[in-house]
């Protein structure tokens, strides 16, 4: 498993997160937990768009030390 | 006197005594005042005593009981609009114990001995008259009691745990009918128990109860008791997700020797535990 695989295993679980706490905001009655779910879901977005940038990265200098 | 005659006005004092407790409502039915304490025992009487008695007229039984469920209805609608009339009605209650200490004035005017308290505490699970701070005879015989604080039952505000509010559960599947009306306060439709029963792999036809909580989750009950579904765990399973990931953010920062993503990778990773924290009560059971 190289290092790219595991960032991006792990940026799957974050889009994983981040889309049950949206469904738990929709669906909570108490308008309390509406709030949490909804703020942790902008969070967990935030990050997920870290770790995606990250990505990337690491995808381009994997591509360039293979080339080289 | 035939067994006819006597099934016919059975049938009858059903009716107006159906009636009566229909008009004088659940308060009626709870005996909380004078008036309908009397009245439920009047009415009940009038009703045999005309059934089964030959020379009595089945109208003045009627009228009986209308005169009663009558007054008892206006004595109710007068202690609503009257504070003085009400106390008059229902009667005050009397203070038994206060500060810990016995009231014995109070409890010689209302005919109570100490062994007639002793006995209401026990029923209300107090052995020991020290744990009481106060105490207070209802107006309808029974007795309510105020601990000290100490001897309170724990809450989690005690603890200082925060708990998140929670509304009531729906049932939205009772005896295999959808329950319309509990399905439109959950905001929820048809198709949306359709597709999470489809998730749990069963049919709606299986289902005997279906109950919706306060984050939407939904346990099932089925017809065959042999099958077995899972209970709602999206909650804990969402909570172990983000300690893990959290887990993984801080090794990523700790094995990566670039500085910047290290700084990244940490900096996540406490957000995550901030965003755990905050989420904890909301997810934990």
């Amino acid at each position: 498993m190289t290092v790219a695989s595991n960032v991006k295993q792990t940026l799957a679980s974050l889009k994983g997160i981040e889309a049950q706490l949206s469904a738990f905001a929709l669906n909570s009655k108490d308008s309390e937990a509406q709030q949490v779910f909804h703020e942790a879901m902008i969070e967990m977005a935030e990050i997920k768009n870290e770790i995606q940038m990250r990505v990337y990265e690491i995808q381009r200098e994997e591509e360039q030390y293979q080339s080289s | 006197m035939t067994v006819w005659d006597i099934a016919l006005r059975s049938v009858i004092f059903l009716i107006v005594l159906f009636a009566a407790a229909k008009l004088l409502g659940k308060k009626h039915i709870s005996q909380l005042s004078f008036f309908e304490y009397v009245s439920g025992i009047v009415l009940g009487d009038i009703a045999g005593e005309v059934i089964l008695g030959e020379d009595q007229y089945i109208m003045h039984g009627i009228v009986g009981i209308f005169i009663f469920t009558a007054v008892t209805y206006l004595a109710d609608f007068l202690s609503l609009k009257s504070r003085r009339f009400r106390e008059i009605i229902e009667g005050k209650c009397t203070v038994f114990i206060e500060n810990g200490k016995i009231l014995e004035d109070h409890l010689k005017k209302e005919r109570y001995s100490v062994e007639d308290l002793a006995a209401l505490l026990r029923e209300k699970d107090v052995f020991n008259i020290a744990d009481v701070e106060f105490a207070v005879l209802e107006p309808k015989g029974k007795l309510s009691v105020l601990l000290k604080k100490e001897k309170q039952p724990l809450t989690p505000k005690d603890l200082k745990i925060k708990t998140p509010n929670e509304k009531e559960p729906q049932a939205v599947i009772m005896d295999g009918q959808v329950i319309y009306e509990a399905l439109g306060k959950t905001g929820k439709t048809l198709e949306w128990v359709n597709k999470e029963l489809s998730k749990q792999g069963v049919s709606l036809n299986n289902v005997f109860y279906a109950q919706i909580d306060s984050y939407g989750e939904m346990t099932i009950d089925l017809y065959n008791d042999k099958t077995k579904t899972s209970s709602p765990n999206a909650r804990p399973l969402l909570l172990a997700e983000i300690k893990k990931t959290q887990a993984d953010l801080e090794s990523f920062s700790l094995q990566t020797s670039n500085k910047a993503a290290k700084n990244m990778y940490a900096k996540n990773a406490e957000k995550m535990t901030s965003i755990q924290k905050r989420l904890e009560p909301f997810l934990k059971g």
